[in-house]
């Protein structure tokens, strides 16, 4: 059988197909992939956020080692006290609070809107530690994570992630040696909330120097730390008025 | 202003070659001479002015979450972004190919001198790439995607330019017999690319805002009283507190 | 090889020295620099292409018949476009934590010209087999050069290999850094991996030296 490939008919009737069929495909696995790929993203939510509070399988040598898929359900139901959502500035519970994506909540923000900010309360030591999540860009894409402190507004632990960094680069951001820096560090300077800036010129490459709201950069990956800085300010921002009520109780 | 502001940071602190390193392929293999250097840059500038502002509306009212609120409300939650590398790329070989049908019909002298990189366009990780920034950096509207898109194109059309006068002259240098030609391509790239980082500082030395965009004084003075104030009411919040607890 | 035939085994040789995608076809630099800073990123980069030149090339090549030359470069972007999404839904739903590591890599494959590069020029005009082993040995020779230039630039850059310190640690100052070593921060940014390769076809043409250009 010649099949003539020249005709202009035969070109759109097998651009048709080839568009059905791909398209029905990719369609088909969405469809079917995604009550797994749902769950997959909601335990990693659970154990980014169980991570940041300290909640982890780390020992002192090793990566980052979350808490397993098959146990975190449970222990974030037990470790993490109370979920809030923040809407204009009150406080409501919400047990789905981790699932809300915070860049549409930043974006309802800058468009004038109302937000939903969830707040996550655990415990650590008998004292309560609020996470909150992140969201920023880096130098290809979106970056994320969050952020636990005390009421004295110190930093008890972070966890970043990203979507498309540099590989050995800004990719680092996830990696314990920068992730390790935040903990200890104050929000405050002297009072007004400074945040903390990654910086290139501390000199402080083991961080020893915790007072000073700056962590050491990553070599080569300026705009990527400069991102990580801008989110935690960011953050800072839209829940400053939270955090004042936890400072003032 | 920020029209300025994208056109000449999308030119030289986010070059498209030197900066992010995308369309390496055809700018190595095509930047033998200047001539050809240039007809495959007008054909780039060309190619990513069209495709970022399609992809832009494709990404508007298509892709991103809630994109389809204007089907009706019951479209609202569909979130099709998982297709965006496929209809990105769909639309850069379309147009590639459809440009190629018409300039090859209506002026067959241009089709000589720029028809012949017209496939080599759409293996070019340029044209994704400033489709994709497009995407992850949300540019808001489509006269910007318009601008991104010519002012990345133009980024990368004087990068290929420089590199072919580079190479030109180089022919008459005594450069190792290994390393001539494409070895020293690579070289020279790479010093170029490290020369253009520091376009980079343009944006990110020190804290410093970029310029042009400095605050005036004026606003500067508002800015400073109204942190002032902040920490003041902090500082007030936080003597409170100690009173209380004391 | 009693496998394949002679000039079957040269369609998986050939790429990995003296017709490398990368030092003499010129395909696939952007990703060659983007991800080479550390040696994981560069293996696992080099698998996945690997995966998907093995099957893309099979599926060109099974509809080089059918397929009309005026839309082949859509019809041949969208097979690739298609293959990585599929994998990366799967994996996403199977193997949630290889995908993370994996999703910065979907944009890079997909815009891979070694892929676009080897389906024109060989699958379109060859059989199964043939294509197949063609998709393989470019594949193949494309991760040769990412592995050396991930390996150079990870060790000479962090000191590490596949994150693990081999040259002793540079804070405490132990190993080789007691003597005055340091690290060369210059290796991690991108630039670096042009200059890279470009001492890489040094050496490869200064061995083989059929392969230098005419000036």
């Amino acid at each position: 059988m010649a099949l003539n490939t020249e005709k202009n008919s035969y070109t759109v009737v097998f651009a048709v197909i080839m568009v059905a069929v791909v398209g029905s495909v990719l369609a088909f696995l969405a469809s079917a992939l995604r009550a797994r790929i749902d769950e997959n993203q909601r335990f990693e939510k659970q154990q980014n956020i169980l991570y940041a509070m300290g909640v982890n399988e780390n020992t002192p040598e090793s990566g980052v080692n979350f808490i397993p898929t098959d146990v975190v359900e449970g222990m974030f139901t037990e470790r993490i006290k109370k979920q809030y959502v923040l809407v204009n500035g009150e406080l409501e519970e919400d047990n789905q609070a981790y699932l809300i994506d915070m860049k549409k909540q930043l974006d309802a923000l800058k468009k004038g809107g109302d937000a939903r900010l969830p707040v996550f309360i655990g415990e650590k030591e008998g004292e309560e530690i609020y996470v909150l999540p992140m969201h920023g860009k880096g130098l290809w894409d979106a970056i994320w994570g969050f952020m636990a402190v005390d009421k004295e507004m110190v930093v008890q632990g972070v966890y970043f992630d990203h979507k498309a960094e540099t590989a050995g680069l800004g990719a680092n951001i996830k990696m314990r040696f920068f992730m390790d820096d935040f903990t200890g560090e104050s929000l405050l300077d002297e009072g007004s909330y400074a945040g903390i800036t990654v910086s290139k010129t501390n000199n402080d490459p083991l961080n020893q120097d915790k007072a000073d709201n700056e962590v050491d950069a990553l070599a080569g990956a300026t705009i990527t730390g400069n991102g990580v800085s801008a989110m935690i300010k960011e953050t800072l921002k839209v829940y400053r008025p939270y955090l004042q009520t936890i400072r003032n109780n | 202003m920020e029209h300025i502001e994208l056109f000449f940071k999308s030119i030289f602190i986010d070059n498209m070659v030197f900066a992010v390193f995308l369309g390496m392929c055809s700018y190595l293999a095509v930047s033998k001479k200047v001539s050809t250097a240039v007809g495959l840059g007008a054909a780039v500038i060309f190619v990513l002015g069209v495709t970022v502002p399609l992809n832009w509306l494709l990404d508007q009212y298509l892709l991103r979450d809630g994109a389809l609120a204007w089907l009706g409300r019951e479209y609202a939650d569909y979130n099709l972004s998982f297709l965006s590398f496929i209809l990105f790329i769909a639309t850069i070989a379309t147009m590639v190919q459809l440009v190629e049908i018409v300039v090859e019909k209506f002026s067959p002298a241009l089709y000589n001198s720029l028809g012949i990189f017209l496939p080599l366009i759409a293996v070019n990780c340029a044209i994704l790439g400033g489709s994709l920034f497009m995407q992850a950096r949300e540019i808001p509207s489509l006269g910007l995607a318009l601008n991104y898109g010519i002012s990345s194109g133009i980024g990368w059309f004087l990068a290929i330019l420089a590199i072919a006068a580079i190479r030109e002259k180089i022919r008459y240098s005594n450069v190792p017999a290994p390393l001539r030609g494409l070895g020293i391509t690579f070289i020279i790239t790479g010093l170029m690319g490290i020369g253009f980082q520091s376009f980079g500082g343009m944006l990110t030395g020190d804290n410093e805002p970029p310029e042009g965009t400095a605050p005036t004084t004026a606003e500067k003075a508002i800015e400073e009283r109204e942190i002032e104030k902040e920490i003041e009411e902090d500082e007030k919040a936080v003597s409170y507190n100690d009173v209380i607890n004391e | 090889m009693a496998l394949l035939s002679k000039k079957d085994a040269n369609l998986i040789l050939d790429p990995l020295a003296d017709n490398n995608p990368i030092t003499i076809q010129v395909l696939g630099i952007c990703s060659a620099l983007a991800i080479t800073a550390e040696l994981k990123a560069s293996v696992v980069m080099a698998i996945s292409v690997i995966f998907v030149m093995g099957i893309g090339n099979v599926v060109i090549s099974l509809m080089r018949n059918i397929i009309p030359s005026k839309i082949r470069i859509i019809v041949q972007l969208v097979v690739i476009a298609a293959l990585v999404i599929v994998v990366d839904q799967v994996l996403k739903a199977y193997a949630y934590d290889l995908s993370k590591t994996l999703s910065v890599f979907v944009g890079l494959i997909i815009t891979n010209c070694i892929i676009m590069g080897r389906f024109e020029a060989f699958a379109l005009g060859n059989g199964i087999w043939r294509s197949f082993l063609d998709g393989i040995g470019n594949a193949l020779g494309y991760g040769v050069i990412l592995i050396i230039v991930g390996f150079f630039r990870e060790l000479l850059g962090s000191g590490t290999l596949f994150g693990i310190p081999v040259l002793g640690d540079p804070i405490a100052k132990t190993g080789l850094y007691s003597i005055g070593y340091e690290n060369n921060g210059f290796m991690i940014i991108p630039p670096a991996a042009l200059i890279v390769v470009g001492v890489i076809i040094w050496v490869q043409r200064s061995r083989n030296r059929a392969l230098i250009e005419e000036a």
